[in-house]
Parts: structure tokens; sequence; C-alpha cells
């Protein structure tokens, strides 16, 4: 199987966005809200390169990926695969099924648990056209390949006789047998004991490595997402609030968001450093005029609360949606914009 | 604040199972609490931190049994409580008017047909039948502001809080009596980071204004360091290391200790490239002779896998661990990664 | 099924050993039949005696005889109806609870028709329109029993492929690639074991009841020997009030018996499908055994010491 060179873009997203109608919460007769899940999302997955997006529950990553795999439509926006558009509107099929894959975070439940192991390793390869005779054989192989030796033994067990770690690595072996270009990974490490959780970390960056895939990591531990990642995308409330081509902004976040974050997790080698507290927040306090996070952020500015703000560059290779780091004059243009649409408004009055 | 026990453990075994099918979930372990404490309890799959703390407050579940050891609490008011030999009637009486607990997930805690307020009602009648229904709600009131939520929070249900909402919710319940000893059972795992790192300084807050002291399970070691004042490692349903928390986190001397460390990818420094701990969590049945953790310890030597290394006080410090290299018979050389009075920065965590 | 062990439970083995008497009854019944249960030239309502272990009929005939050929024509009957309505719960309800929207709609409302109707009016009125002919045939009258007893198991795994459509583990075999039928019937179906096993049980247990039913209401053809038919002629020779229980007796103490049988497997079946029940739970022997309470308490987690005897106050 020819490689593909390291740092082509595979897959990419395009302003991507899905929206879900919900009830309101007045009761039975209030108004259906549409509530964005993922908004305008911008990812590019390269060959041979880890993304991590990092985000907490709500961010809306898990339907990021989710839309990456097509599992899910998006409302708006476009995919592109290996440089051709993605024709949104037909199903997706079992070409694009192997060229992408998705790992998902609870490796018991993602494996049927009345079932053998043999099984559900067994059927991607079939699905995906290996001969009957070879399917054992690459079953082997697969395995040996997220190191679970002797491969008979895991074949003939059912998920439950397993270690979560183990079940994992099982996953990720399913993930690749139909030989994926792209290998989306959904909190992959979270549901497992913290010892095994490096080992599958490290597989991952190894697969990366020598199999020249491009991976999308998705977790809410920003530690894990600095160990494996090449480039980081943070998501708040369904939005990319800060993006940077290398984990820099882990080390100098610039949106008020991520600096909470970091500042949030628990640093040993640091203690008694000054605690930051924020606003309690609750899914309710997204502001959907202007920052979603400006409810929040301590450093808010008064026109965070009615202007989206726009993508900034706040250093080489790293971007912020924040009015903070924009320039004078793009926050001027919508100051004037304000201005007008206020007169306007109290014109009609 | 006294130099009061409050908590005094000695030999307690747990097991899941009866006669031969028995499996000892919590093996041999021995410890004391004292009085305002924070108490850390780590440990992952099959550790036994949760058959041990659930024990100790005889709220384990079928089939978990208690076969062996003494629990005794030293509470006010009530001086030696011995919490096996108890009848239900005594034992009710001391539970959250002396020591409660909060669960892992406040969701499957709280009835989530009742509203919050009816919840804090019923706790404080059932432990004081004297308080007026108006002397209820404000005191439920109380409760709430003390963890910062508002008052109008006691109409709502479970399902309208957020999960942050909800666990503070717990917090505050548990706290309704005044109780000396809050149990914690992973209280911050399914909470987001942000939400984590407030509820962990309220609680420190709280801990400031109550005195209470505080048992803490969880798998998060660092998240323990900073929050605890002694920490416990478990693995295989024995104590591996225990000591104070700072000393734990810049010079652990079990090797288990030093593997789980060295698992938390750092935020700051270096990339290097981590091992973990090879192998997997134990499996209870089928234990290895010996010291549980010879099979995963780059250390292991032949004695680790004969016999099972007592845990032992480290003379003049208040640092235990279960481990023959840091036994007197044990004659070589500490490795490095393992040695006492390490310089910051080097090995471990870093 | 490569490790197939026979269930612990003490009750799940009789239950089997009792199904596995009928089954064999109803292969060699007819062989063993010591005389021909149509022949009425015996004593008339002889007691039982050695020639005839039921004794004998108003016209002479050997019950005995009667209850071993019955017993086949039940069985096999109410077996295919038991068969043929669990198999049309499984599409219906399976394909309306994974495939959703308006299929599940229409699907829903005609399992609820047919749940609605009463079976048995139903039964009678399906019965009189077959050709005269066709009423001995097994076949037949099992396929009119199953279309009126199918609706409930359909209802059952509905709910049941509802909820478990939403599992990750269906979600993975469709990130695979898997096409929607083989998830239905390979990934979804084998969960489903266990209630469709129960729902197949009780079914058979209907058609037993209901088969009876026909036949001793005098529906079904009356020369056939069923279980029901002894009853029917047991009835209108009053039978009962002249006290001749060997004569009434014997099919419903049959009928009563298989459905104990069917019960008692059913209270296995979870155990024998679910690979991860296997292992088995808690013996209560051995927790007996240990001095444990009975049932412990929530909140009072018995204390066993091993030097001393039983556990807590």
């Amino acid at each position: 199987m020819s490689q593909v060179e390291t740092g082509k873009t595979l897959l990419e997203a395009k302003a991507l966005s899905r929206h879900f109608i919900v009830k309101g919460d007045g009761g039975f007769f209030s108004k259906r809200k549409s509530i964005a899940a993922v908004e305008g999302a911008d990812v590019a997955l390269r060959a041979g390169k880890i993304l991590a997006v990092v985000g907490e529950s709500g961010s809306g990553k898990s339907v990021l990926a989710r839309l990456l795999s097509r599992i899910v439509s998006p409302t708006s926006g476009e995919l592109v695969l290996n440089g051709e558009t993605v024709d949104l509107k037909t199903q997706r099929d079992l070409a694009y099924a192997s060229q992408v894959q998705l790992v998902l975070q609870d490796p018991f439940a993602a494996m049927n648990p009345v079932r053998r192991v043999g099984h559900s390793l067994e059927r991607p390869l079939s699905i995906h056209g290996v001969p009957e005779d070879e399917i054992s054989a690459r079953a082997h192989e697969i395995l040996e390949s997220v190191s679970l030796t002797p491969p008979q033994q895991f074949l003939d067990r059912y998920p439950h006789e397993l270690s979560g770690g183990q079940l994992q690595r099982i996953n990720i072996a399913r993930a690749l047998a139909v030989k994926p270009k792209v290998l989306l990974a959904d909190e992959p490490i979270s549901m497992l004991d913290v010892s095994v959780r490096l080992g599958i970390l490290n597989l991952l960056r190894s697969l990366c490595d020598d199999k020249n895939l491009a991976i999308m990591y998705i977790t809410h531990d920003i530690a894990s997402a600095r160990y494996i990642a090449d480039e980081v995308v943070v998501m708040y409330a369904g939005q990319i609030v800060e993006r940077s081509n290398d984990t820099s902004l882990i080390n100098s976040p610039q949106h008020p968001y991520t600096q909470l974050l970091i500042a949030s997790v628990p640093d040993p080698t640091n203690l008694g450093a000054e605690v930051v507290k924020a606003p309690s927040g609750g899914a309710a306090a997204f502001n959907l005029n202007g920052c979603r996070f400006s409810p929040r952020c301590s450093q808010a500015l008064a026109m965070c609360a009615t202007n989206e703000p726009p993508m900034v560059e706040v250093a080489p290779g790293q971007h912020a949606k924040c009015w903070l780091h924009a320039s004078d004059a793009q926050r001027a243009s919508v100051t004037i914009s304000n201005k007008s649409k206020n007169e306007m408004e109290s014109k009609n009055v | 604040m006294t130099d009061k026990t409050i908590l005094e453990v000695q030999n307690f075994d747990v097991d899941y199972g009866y006669g031969d099918a028995a499996v000892r979930a919590v093996s041999d372990v021995s410890f004391t609490l004292g009085a305002s404490k924070v108490l850390g309890v780590a440990g992952e799959s099959g550790s036994g931190k949760s058959p041990l703390v659930y024990g100790l407050t005889r709220l384990l579940r079928e089939p978990g049994v208690i076969v062996g050891g003494e629990v005794k609490f030293h509470l006010d008011g009530e001086g030696e409580f011995d919490i096996l030999s108890a009848s239900e009637e005594e034992i009710r009486k001391i539970r959250w008017s002396h020591i409660s607990i909060v669960l892992q997930s406040a969701l499957s805690a709280l009835n989530p047909l009742r509203r919050i307020g009816r919840e804090f009602d019923e706790v404080l009648r059932v432990h004081d039948a004297n308080l007026s229904k108006e002397q209820r709600r404000e005191r439920s009131e109380e409760l709430l502001a003390l963890v910062g939520l508002r008052p109008d929070r006691l109409r709502r249900f479970p399902h309208e809080l957020s999960g942050g909402q909800r666990q503070r919710i717990m917090i505050a319940m548990a706290l309704a009596l005044r109780p000396e000893l809050v149990i914690m059972d992973e209280p911050t795992t399914a909470l987001d980071v942000v939400t984590q790192r407030e509820i962990v300084s309220e609680l420190a807050e709280l801990r400031r204004q109550l005195g209470f002291a505080m048992i803490f399970i969880t798998h998060d070691l660092s998240l323990l360091v900073e929050l605890a004042d002694d920490i416990m490692v478990m693995y295989a349903g024995q104590i591996v290391e225990r000591a104070p928390a700072k000393e734990l986190h810049d010079a652990p001397r079990h090797p288990y200790t030093l593997g789980l460390m060295n698992s938390f990818p750092p935020l700051h420094g270096e990339r290097t490239e981590l091992e973990g701990i090879p192998g997997s969590p134990p499996d209870l049945k089928a234990l290895p002779t010996g010291c549980p953790f010879s099979p995963r310890c780059a250390f292991a030597m032949d004695k680790c896998r004969q016999e099972r290394p007592p845990l032992v006080l480290e003379a003049g410090t208040e640092h235990s661990v279960a481990c023959w290299l840091h036994d007197s018979s044990y004659q070589g050389a500490v490795p490095v990664e393992l040695s006492k009075r390490l310089a910051k920065n080097s090995g471990g965590a870093q | 099924m490569k490790h197939l062990q026979l269930p612990k439970s003490l009750k799940v083995r009789i239950g089997l050993a009792g199904l596995g008497m009928f089954i064999l009854l109803t292969i060699i019944g007819p062989w063993i039949a010591p005389y021909d249960p149509n022949y009425t030239g015996f004593a008339q309502n002889a007691s039982p005696s050695w020639n005839h272990l039921l004794g004998t009929t108003i016209q002479g005939q050997d019950v005995l005889s009667q209850l071993l050929i019955g017993c086949r024509s039940t069985m096999v009957v109410s077996f295919i109806a038991g068969f043929l309505a669990t198999i049309i719960s499984i599409v219906i309800g399976v394909a309306s609870g994974y495939v959703g929207g308006k299929a599940d709609e229409g699907l829903s409302v005609l399992s609820n028709v047919f749940l609605a109707i009463p079976g048995l009016p139903l039964l009678i009125v399906l019965n009189s329109y077959l050709p005269a002919g066709q009423q001995t045939n097994p076949l037949v009258i099992g396929s009119v029993i199953a279309l009126t007893g199918w609706a409930w198991g359909a209802r059952v795994l509905r709910a049941q492929t509802l909820s478990l459509r939403d599992r990750d583990f269906v979600e993975a075999a469709r990130i695979i690639g898997e096409k929607r039928v083989r998830i239905m019937f390979g990934e979804i179906g084998p969960n489903l074991l266990p209630i469709l096993t129960s729902s197949l049980l009780f079914t058979i247990l209907y058609a037993v009841g209901v088969y009876t039913t026909l036949a001793f209401l005098g529906l079904t053809n009356v020369s056939t020997w069923n279980w029901g038919t002894m009853l029917y002629w047991a009835q209108s020779n009053n039978a009962g009030l002249a006290g001749e229980w060997w004569w009434v007796g014997p099919p419903g103490i049959m009928i009563a018996l298989i459905g104990t049988s069917l019960a008692l497997i059913n209270f296995g079946i979870d155990e024998f499908i679910n690979p991860r029940l296997r292992a088995g739970g808690v013996s209560a022997k051995l927790r007996r055994a240990s001095g444990a309470p009975r049932r412990p308490r929530l909140g009072l987690t018995p204390v066993l010491h091993k030097s001393t005897e039983a556990g807590s106050r």
C-alpha cells in the first residue's frame, strides 16, 4: 500500500455546523429552539499528524467527530476527503467507511457483549471485501499490530473477560482493520484505568507514525493532548475558540477560556498557585448573540456580549476567537455598526 | 483543631462472595485518621478503595462481607464507637449526623421525581423531629448558600441542574448535620476540569469554616496532591504506600506509586515519552503469590514473588511503604527513582 | 455455541426434564399406547386398574391411550403455533424498533390492532372459515393460532430493540459499514435471545391453552385425539358430575405439567444465553453456610469474623 506523504491534508471540514431543534424550557407549549451543537468548524486532518480537540462535555467535540465520520449529517458546511468534496446529500457509503474510521469512548459498550471478539473483528474484514480464507490471518495480524499476543487467545474471548485497556486496543484494531487513512478517536482513554492510558496513547502515536494516518484525538484532558498531539484546537459551546499548529497554545494560551482551562488542571508542581475563579457556568449560560464565553469571562469587553468575535492570529501559527486580540480597526468597525444599529432601532420606536 | 484521632482501622478484611467462592477485596488494611484531616485514597480498578471505604461505614452492598478487623470511630459526644458490632439503631444514629457520604454520581443519588427542597427537608426531618417546617426551609437555604447556590434551587428537579450544581447539592446535604467526617467517592470524576477546580476550592473553604475530616477517594493522584494532607495508595486490596501528600509526590517509595505518578503526562516542561505501567490491573480472583504488584514491577526481585511485603512505617517519619526494597532485610542499593529525599525536578513526574 | 453447559439451577433442570418427557411422549406416544383410542369394546366407565391404568370412558375407550396419542397432536400444533408466532413477532418487532419512522408507526398500529382483538373469538371465526379437510392439518391450525398470538411478543421485542439501538456497539457496527439487516439480526438479534426465548415459551403455553379450548368447545374436528377433545367428550357425558376423575383429571394435569415445565425453564434462560451471567451469581448455599443473613440489609453490611459464629445483629 503506497504511503501518503506526511503532512498532506486528508480530510478537511469547512464551516461545518450541526443544529438540533429542541423544545424550549417553558413547558409543553414553549417554542422550539435551534441549538447549535457545532458551529462553523474548520479542521484539517493531515497524514502522520495528530490533531487534538480539547473541550468539556457540551463543547461539541463528540458531535464534530461524528460529523467527520458522517454518522451524523451536518446542517451546513463542507467536507473534503482526499481533495474531493464529499456529496453530503447521499448516505455514507462503504467507500467512505473504508477511509474514515471512529473509535468510541467506552470500550465495553462498543463491543457486542454476546458475541466473541473474533466475530466483532472479522466483520469489518468481511464487509470490506477481504477473501474468506484470508480473514483469520488478517485478524491475527491486526491484533499483533496493537500488541495483543497471542492473538487467538483474544479472538476466542467474550468482551467481559478482558480488561478495559485490552478491549480498547481491540476497538482500535477493529477500526484499523479496514485500513483507513483517517482515524477519529473520541475520548479513547477517559474510561480506562490511569496506568494503562499511556499505553494506548503511545499506541496511537506509533500507529500514526508507522502508517502515516491522520488522527483526530478528542479529549477533555489537556495534558494528554499535549502528550501526543502535533496540533491543538480548543472548543467551547460548539465553536473553535483557539487553535495552534503545534502545542504552543498550552504554554501560552491567549483565549480567556483556554487560560481558565489550563489554570484549572491540577498541577502538583505548582501548589499554592492563585486559584482562578470564574462565575459558575452551566449549560444555560451560553450567550448566543455575541461571544459565547462572555458571561464567564473576567476580561470581557462591552462588545463581547453583542458581537461574535473574529478568529484572530495571536502568534505565528496560533489563532484565538477573541475581541481582546482583535485589531483596533476590527473593533472600530463593529462599534460603528453597533451604533448605527442602535440608531435605527431607536428611530423605529 | 486538636490532634484527636477520629478513626482507627485495624487489620480490616473485606470479601466479595462467601466460602470458597469468596474473593478478597480488601486485605489487612490498617490506618488512622486525625480530626479535620484530609486522607486521600488513590487506586485503580481492583485496588479496594471503594470496598474499604464503604465497608468501614457498613454501606457495602451484596455480595460484600466484612470478614475481619476492627473499625472504631471516636466521635464527639459518642465516645468510642465500634461500628462492626453496633446495632442497626446505633448505626442509624451516627449516620449522617457524624459520618456522611457524597457519592460519585449525584444524578443517581437524587430522586429524579423530587424537588431538591424536598430532599433536604427529608434529611433534616428524619434527624431532628423538633424543627418546624419553616426552620427546615431556612436551614436548607443556609446549606445551599454554604455551597454557593441560590435559594431558588430548592424548587428545581435534579435534571434541571448542571452536573456541578448537583454535586454541590450532594455536598450541602452531606454537611446538613455538621458531621465530623465526610467521605467523598470520586465526587469530581464526572465533572469537567473547571467545575472540578471550583468544587475543590469550595471544599477547602468549607473545611476551614466547619472543620470536618475528609476521606477522598479518587484515581486522580495529581488532584490528591493538592487536596489531601495524607495520601494512601492502594493496589489489589492492600495499602502499598502512605505518606503526607507533598512527600508522596516528591519522593515516592513504592514502584506502583512511582508508575502511577508517571502516568500523568505533565502540562509543562519537556515532552518526553512516558511508559505508564505495563500489564493490566490485577485480577482479584487470581492474585500472584507474594507482592501483588510484582508481575508489573520493573524492580521485582525473587523475594517479591514469594512473600508479600508488610506495610512498614519508616522510623522518624510519617511515611509507610509495603515493599521489600525498603525493608531492613534488603542489602542492596535502593533504586535512584525510589530513594529518599530526591532533589526536586529529577525523576518522577516532572 | 461451542461451550454448552447444563444450567446449574435445579428449577431449570426440572423444567428441562419435564419438557424432555413431553417431547419424548410426542414422539413415541402412539407406539406405547396400549390400545387403539377409538376402540369402544372395553368395559364402560371402569376406574383405573392394571389393564387400564387410567380407566375407561363411558363409551368403553381406554383413557391412557387417548392421552398418549393426544399428546402428539397437542404438542405439535402448539409448537408450530409458538414458533410461527415468534417468527412473525421477531420480523415485525425488530424491524419496527430498528427502522423507526413511518414503518414503525405502521407496524405498531398493526400490532396494537391484533393485540386488542380478543383472541379466542377471532380464532373461532377463522376456524369456521377453514375448509373441512384442512381442519385437521396441524400446520394450518398452528398458523391460525399464531395469527392471534404474535402481537404481544412483537411489542416486547420492539421495546427491547429500541433500547439496544442506541448502544455503542450498534453505532460501532454502523461505523465499520455493516448493513442494516445484518445489524438487526446479527448484532441486536443475539442480545434479544433471552427475551425471545421467554416469549417463545409463553407463546407455546398460550397455544396449548387456546388449542385445548377450541377442542373443548367442539370447534375442531372431534375425531382427532387431543387433550381438549378428551375434555369435550368428558364434559358432554357429564363425567365430572359422575365422579369419573380418571377421565376428566389427566388432560388437565398434563396441561398443568407442560405449563410448569416451560415456566421453570424460563427461570434459567437468562443465565444460559448470556455468557456474562454464566459465571454464576452469589450461591445461596454458600451464604447460608458462612452464617451471613439470608437477605443482607442495605446499610448493614454483614460482619463475619472467622473466629466467631454468625454475623450481624
